[in-house]
């Protein structure tokens, strides 16, 4: 069997003193699409930042290995680099900063750090077109400021499409659902599962079965007081938008 | 030797008036004295001035031995003006019809500079112009005639290399007659080591006419820097500045602008970027003194290390200035425990029917758009880097010339 892409091994940590994740396990191999379903405040986004190196939390046990690295000791840019990728569930604006050339950078960035050229402005518009059209992003979309002004749809598929330029073995996805129109959410669940193959891994944390009746995942954990209280498959999303979180959280 | 007693002998000593204006200059200077604590506009800058004992002007003549570049290399078409070390080089220009520019002696020998040198300020409330005046010699009278719109920016570049404690005392007259439009660029550059610039521009702006003046201040960081910018706007004239300053002991740009009759507009644009212990200033004063007139600025600024980021905007709006509009705004960027910023705001409002706005913020990086970068793989000194720019990006965007803008932003 190969190497997990991810693996989290009792991990605890706090937040402004308060303990956040408790004693979190799992485990999740190439090819693998698992669900993190919970209830509000349980820590799912919390799980998200600390995987991907946000300032401000603080890892007070257990280990993280990404595709055999050591994850909690690299920083947050050398994480992206290595492959690990979170659509935020806020995107931030970034107002002086273009669409297109902020992307740019972030590719890059990824290729400077797996040894390859930077591609420059003309290579980089064509690779950009053909990611963008897909996802129905226009030319005006990546001249404007990133994430000003954006709606919450265009938002989320901004993300998307930052996912499919720098191609990530593991992909996050925090609320891509949240905010979304039918069509919109199509759009974005299409973008994804076109991204997703044997190699790579995708998480998403959602609170509603609709993005999992789009992105059909392998596991379903439900996650509850910072750390995963039961795990099935996707029968058990099904069971919880039936009978809500509670039966689970009060059985533990 | 200190700044009041050269013992220089200057061109023009023998013209009675000249003699005169050079003798108030030094009377308001002596009385005035180098800024101190107490000097109202210079509060947070006159230590910056430093000393001035050993400051010594050059008044022989220009005798230029080819070590300067007469040309400058620049990515846009411009009319071209060189300073060697504080003297203006040449005689002739090449400018096109309707645009006059000849060396300030020669305009006070022809006697057309009379109705213009020093009549937009009194020497007495700014120490470093009456200075300026004491000294008059070196500088240029550029006229651009009625109706003449030049087909391309004037560029001025005054580039210094000498080593010596210099006093570089220049004084330029520019006058836009009627209707006329002219874009100027002012760049200051070059590696002296002990270099003072006391610039004094006197800008008159007639009826519906219109300048743009770009000025980038990027000089060796162990220079002084003084520029006062007096300006005289006539109906619906149109003065745009946009100045630019590095990291240098001390850069001060200093703005004073008299809108005088209805309908002019004038804007006082810029940025300044500091890495280690410099000191940027940028200090205005809009005199609203007539009905429907309109001011703008915005002002932004990076401060790192133990440097010092000044902006003092005073707007004033005269009795009789109603229905006119002034805005004001200066943020500042503070990367650094030990750097300072300091904003003085001033609005002196004596109208009723008026739009006035002032506006000053102070703070780092914004954490949340670093973290958004650096989870993308962008490292942390890049993103700081394209996020510095872009903060800047949003003033060089208020710039008309794309081309100035794009060359000024590759330099910074």
């Amino acid at each position: 069997m190969s190497e997990p892409i991810l693996e989290i091994k009792n991990l605890s940590a706090t937040v402004a003193d308060k303990e956040i994740i408790k004693n979190l396990n799992l485990t999740i191999n190439p090819g693998e699409v698992h669900a993190l379903m919970g209830p509000n405040g349980a820590g799912k986004s919390t799980l998200s930042y600390i995987l991907t190196g946000k300032p401000g939390y603080e890892v007070t046990g257990g280990e993280v290995m990404f595709c055999g690295k050591n994850l909690l000791a690299m920083k947050p840019d050398e994480r992206a680099c290595a492959g690990l990728f979170l659509s935020m569930q806020y995107p931030v604006a970034i107002p002086g900063v273009a669409t297109n050339n902020f992307l740019k950078h972030a590719l890059n960035a990824k290729r400077k750090y797996e040894g390859l050229p930077e591609l420059d402005a003309a290579e980089f518009l064509k690779i950009l077109r053909t990611e963008a059209k897909n996802l129905n992003i226009g030319a005006d979309m990546l001249k404007r400021e990133i994430n000003v002004g954006f709606s919450g749809g265009e938002k989320k598929r901004m993300e998307i499409l930052q996912m499919s330029l720098l191609k990530p073995s593991l992909a996050i996805l925090d609320e891509a659902d949240s905010g979304l129109d039918i069509d919109a959410l199509k759009l974005v669940a299409d973008g994804v599962n076109k991204l997703h193959n044997e190699n790579n891994a995708l998480l998403i944390i959602t609170h509603h079965l609709d993005l999992l009746n789009h992105i059909q995942p392998d596991i379903v954990h439900i996650y509850a007081d910072g750390h995963i209280v039961k795990s099935g498959d996707k029968s058990l999303a099904i069971e919880l938008e039936k009978s809500g979180y509670k039966t689970f959280v009060d059985a533990e | 030797m200190s700044l009041a007693e050269q013992n220089i002998t200057l061109w023009g000593d023998d013209i009675p008036w000249l003699a005169g204006l050079r003798e108030k200059g030094l009377i308001a200077f002596n009385k005035s004295g180098l800024p101190t604590a107490k000097t109202e506009a210079w509060k947070y800058s006159f230590k910056a001035v430093g000393q001035t004992e050993n400051l010594q002007i050059d008044a022989s003549a220009h005798e230029c031995d080819g070590h300067c570049h007469h040309q400058c290399d620049l990515p846009f078409e411009a009319y071209q003006i060189h300073f060697c070390d504080g003297k203006l080089h040449g005689e002739h220009f090449d400018l096109p019809q309707g645009v006059s520019l000849k060396p300030l002696v020669e305009a006070i020998y022809d006697g057309d500079v009379k109705p213009y040198l020093n009549k937009s300020f009194d020497t007495e409330n700014f120490p470093f112009a009456a200075l300026n005046t004491a000294y008059l010699e070196q500088g240029f009278m550029l006229i651009i005639e009625r109706g003449i719109v030049v087909d391309k920016p004037i560029f001025i570049r005054y580039h210094t290399e000498h080593n010596t404690d210099t006093f570089n005392n220049i004084r330029n007259i520019i006058v836009v007659e009627s209707r006329a439009k002219a874009e100027i660029i002012e760049f200051f550059d070059g590696d002296s080591t002990g270099n003072f610039n006391n610039v004094v521009n006197e800008i008159f702006l007639a009826a519906d006419s219109s300048l743009r003046h770009y000025k980038l201040q990027s000089e060796s960081a162990l220079t002084r820097h003084i520029s006062f910018n007096s300006v005289q706007q006539k109906s619906n004239s149109s003065y745009k500045c946009f100045v630019a300053q590095k990291e240098c002991i001390l850069a001060r740009h200093e703005s004073y602008i008299k809108l005088l009759q209805e309908g002019a507009f004038a804007e006082v644009n810029g940025i300044y970027k500091l890495n280690e212990n410099g000191v940027s200033d940028i200090t205005t004063n809009i005199r609203h003194l007539a009905p429907h007139t309109t001011s703008n600025q915005l002002v932004k600024g990076v401060v790192d290390g133990h440097a010092k980021g000044v902006f003092q905007g005073q707007i004033h709006i005269a009795p009789e200035a109603q229905q006119t509009e002034g805005y004001q705004l200066h943020r500042a960027l503070l990367l650094s425990d030990s750097g300072e910023v300091d904003c003085k705001p001033e609005l002196e409002i004596f109208a009723d029917d008026v739009k006035c706005s002032h506006g000053a913020t102070c703070g780092d990086l914004d954490k949340e758009q670093l973290f958004y970068m650096q989870s993308r793989g962008i490292n942390s000194e890049d993103a700081r880097r394209i996020l510095i720019e872009a903060y800047l990006q949003e003033v060089l965007n208020k710039i008309d010339n794309i081309e100035v803008a794009e060359w000024i932003k590759a330099q910074f």
